[in-house]
């Protein structure tokens, strides 16, 4: 194998694993875009319903229809954690919603470490995309990452077409951008919020779901994924959608290649070095908006 | 307030002080003894000399995270990695495999000094970051740690994974049949870290302390009364990891053991819990957290004999602890037993006989003063002011 093709090979691989970053950070953005909270407790989130979608696996025996299901519980488990945790804090200084997030990833780690132990578990692979990996040239994919890439894109385009041509995703940006004024022409601002979370947090049952399938289920296994993630969104930009999905197969990408040609002890000092380079670089990331406050 | 009014309080803190001194002499009264081995037995809280010891160095850590967090509102999730550069610090520094064998107080200063230059090294990237963005970047410092600490290159000082073991520290010989290693180790942990202590809850009440509090509410109001903002962030920070060097190193010497397992993101995270327990922005709150913070270790371990599911449900208690304490109480303890001091006893009898119990109960939550310090909720307040939320902390 050439250098060119090694290099090749190295990009697709970052790419794949890079598709889940993209995805967790997606949902970190989501959450951060509309009120301003990176939730820390993303990762442990994701982490806890893909436990229960493995017990829906258990007890069903059909993948696709867990995948539905878990995505529902998600769902429903994210809005109510807005409406019972966060929106006491909502108002409160960046300290205050930090720690509860803080306090989420503890109580998710924690219950799943009680309900399911700490042995790593298998996930099953859904069936189509178990066949024989595919190969260009010579650069190899198997049909599961594959298919990680191709859903991450699934996902942002369904997001693009929800907050782009539909009504409710316009109220959802309005009320990102100006909760005052959203709720003055009648946008019930709270019901975006909880949305918001529930939302963010179907889409990281999604993440956590492919991590387990590609990797194994194990109670830390996203601990390192959501470095990556916010690695990721912090690249892309917090408040930006398309930038969470660049920034995050970006990251991958970067990870794969340090990973290889420098050494794989710092993978994620490299997540480290490439938040902190952004930051003092660029602060607003590859696609974040400048924000002016006026005082 | 007036001298009256204070001498309680005083009284308090000198009882405290004495008690702290005489402390590693009282088991051997056969009584306290005896008080001591049944507490523990019972629930768990386990006050022998060793544990106060503990207490000790992790209230010098905890006082540090308080005046970054509590004072100037700089979140830091990556507070044990400053612990942890002064704990391998002072270890390298004791370390008779080294042969750079130096004196405990030169390697704990050492620590403290090392850890404050990464503190300050931190701080001045930390400027352009505030709120989440420092948040993301700490945790992000604190999860690659571990990795740090075993590349190969430095891993013939740190040990690697197996880390640095430390010989038994003994009292000097001249001190025989007076102290035994036991309460030498804890008089050389205690001295450092009270003296630690009075000296941050002197500062915060100076300029400094005042310069952190303006910056902490509103960064641009505190510009404009003509507190240097670059600096006494980045001060901020060294100060804290000067706390957390001198602390790490005390631990090093103390534990006699440090790993990269000693320091990691769920005790970066402790730490925090525990600071928001005890108290934001309070020294009394330092105290609190690291009472917290030490003894709760023996009391789940306790309550895990009788309930066996506490010890996997552990983070879970801590977690709900946190968010409970945080929209509840975010003054943590200290705010509690400020207000409960504050009480008069009279008021709170007058009350009880006029069967009005939701008055005497009320006084005791927060005021809105309290709220204000610890940052307003601008948009209730001001709605106009606000251009957009989303990342309004970013005044650049």
């Amino acid at each position: 194998m050439d250098e060119f093709e090694e290099f090749a090979q190295q990009v697709v691989t970052g790419a794949s694993i890079g598709s889940i970053y993209a995805i967790v950070a997606l949902a970190i953005v989501m959450i951060y875009r509309s009120t301003s909270v990176v939730n820390f407790a993303q990762g442990e989130l994701a982490m806890f319903t893909t436990f229960i979608s493995w017990s829906f696996i258990q007890s069903l025996d059909y993948f696709w229809a867990s995948f539905a299901l878990t995505i529902l519980v998600a769902f429903f488990l994210g809005g109510a954690l807005e409406v019972l945790v966060m929106r006491p804090v909502e108002q409160a200084p960046h300290l205050n919603s930090i720690v509860v997030t803080l306090g989420l990833l503890a109580v998710f780690n924690s219950l799943a470490f009680w309900r399911y132990g700490p042995v790593p578990r298998a996930f099953p692979k859904p069936e189509i995309l178990s066949g024989d990996p595919i190969t260009v040239g010579s650069v190899t994919i198997s049909q599961l990452n594959l298919g990680i890439i191709v859903i991450a894109l699934l996902i942002m385009a369904a997001l693009f077409g929800l907050f782009n041509y539909t009504k409710l995703g316009l109220a959802m940006r309005a009320t990102a951008q100006n909760p005052v004024a959203s709720r003055l022409v009648g946008i019930n601002v709270s019901r975006m919020l909880a949305l918001g979370w529930a939302l963010s947090a179907a889409v990281g049952a999604i993440g956590g779901m492919l991590t387990a399938a590609s990797l194994t289920l194990s109670v830390d296994m996203m601990v390192a994924i959501l470095i990556f993630a916010f690695a990721g969104a912090v690249l892309g930009g917090l408040d930006s959608p398309a930038g969470a999905i660049v920034g995050g197969l970006g990251v991958g990408i970067l990870q794969a290649l340090a990973g290889n040609y420098i050494s794989s002890q710092v993978d994620i000092m490299a997540a480290f070095v490439i938040i902190i380079a952004v930051l003092m670089l660029r602060p607003t990331g590859l696609f974040g908006r400048r924000v002016v406050r006026r005082v | 307030m007036t001298t009256i009014g204070r001498r309680p309080q005083t009284i308090a803190w000198l009882a405290l002080v004495a008690a702290l001194f005489f402390f590693p002499y009282f088991d051997t009264w056969p009584g306290f003894a005896w008080f001591l081995r049944n507490l523990e037995e019972t629930t768990g809280l386990n006050l022998s000399v060793f544990e106060v010891t503990t207490f000790a160095v992790w209230l010098v850590i905890l006082t540090g995270l308080n005046l970054l967090t509590g004072y100037s509102g700089q979140i830091s999730l990556g507070h044990s990695a400053l612990v942890a550069a002064g704990g391998y610090i002072a270890a390298i520094l004791l370390d008779p495999d080294n042969s750079t064998e130096v004196p405990v107080a030169v390697a704990v200063l050492g620590a403290g000094l090392g850890a404050c230059a990464i503190g300050f090294a931190i701080g001045v990237p930390a400027l352009r970051l505030s709120g989440p963005y420092l948040a993301i970047a700490t945790l992000a410092l604190i999860v690659s740690l571990p990795q740090l600490l075993k590349l190969d290159n430095i891993a013939e000082w740190t040990g690697g994974a197996s880390g640095i073991n430390l010989p038994t520290p003994h009292a000097p010989s001249f001190l025989d049949g007076v102290v035994d290693d036991h309460q030498w180790l804890y008089y050389s942990v205690m001295f450092p870290a009270v003296i630690m202590t009075v000296l941050a809850w002197n500062l915060m009440r100076s300029r400094v302390g005042r310069a952190f509090i303006a910056l902490r509410d509103s960064e641009i109001g505190a510009q404009q009364m003509g507190v240097n903002v670059a600096l006494y962030k980045t001060l901020a920070f060294g100060l804290s990891a000067l706390y957390a060097g001198v602390g790490g190193g005390l631990f090093a010497y103390q534990q006699q053991f440090v790993s990269p397992e000693s320091f990691g993101v769920f005790q970066s995270i402790q730490l925090l819990v525990a600071v928001v327990i005890g108290g934001l922005a309070s020294i009394l709150g330092s105290i609190l957290a690291a009472a917290f913070f030490t003894f709760q270790v023996g009391v789940i371990g306790r309550l895990t004999e009788v309930i066996p599911a506490v010890d996997r449900l552990r983070w879970a208690f801590y977690g709900v602890l946190l968010i409970v304490m945080m929209v509840s109480l975010p003054t943590g303890a200290a705010g509690l037993v400020r207000r409960l001091a504050r009480l008069r006893l009279a008021d709170v009898v007058s009350a009880w006989r006029s069967g009005d119990v939701g008055r005497a109960i009320s006084s005791l939550r927060e005021r809105p003063a309290v709220v204000r310090i610890l940052g307003a909720p601008s948009m209730k307040q001001t709605p106009t002011m606000e251009t957009k939320q989303g990342g309004d902390d970013r005044s650049d």
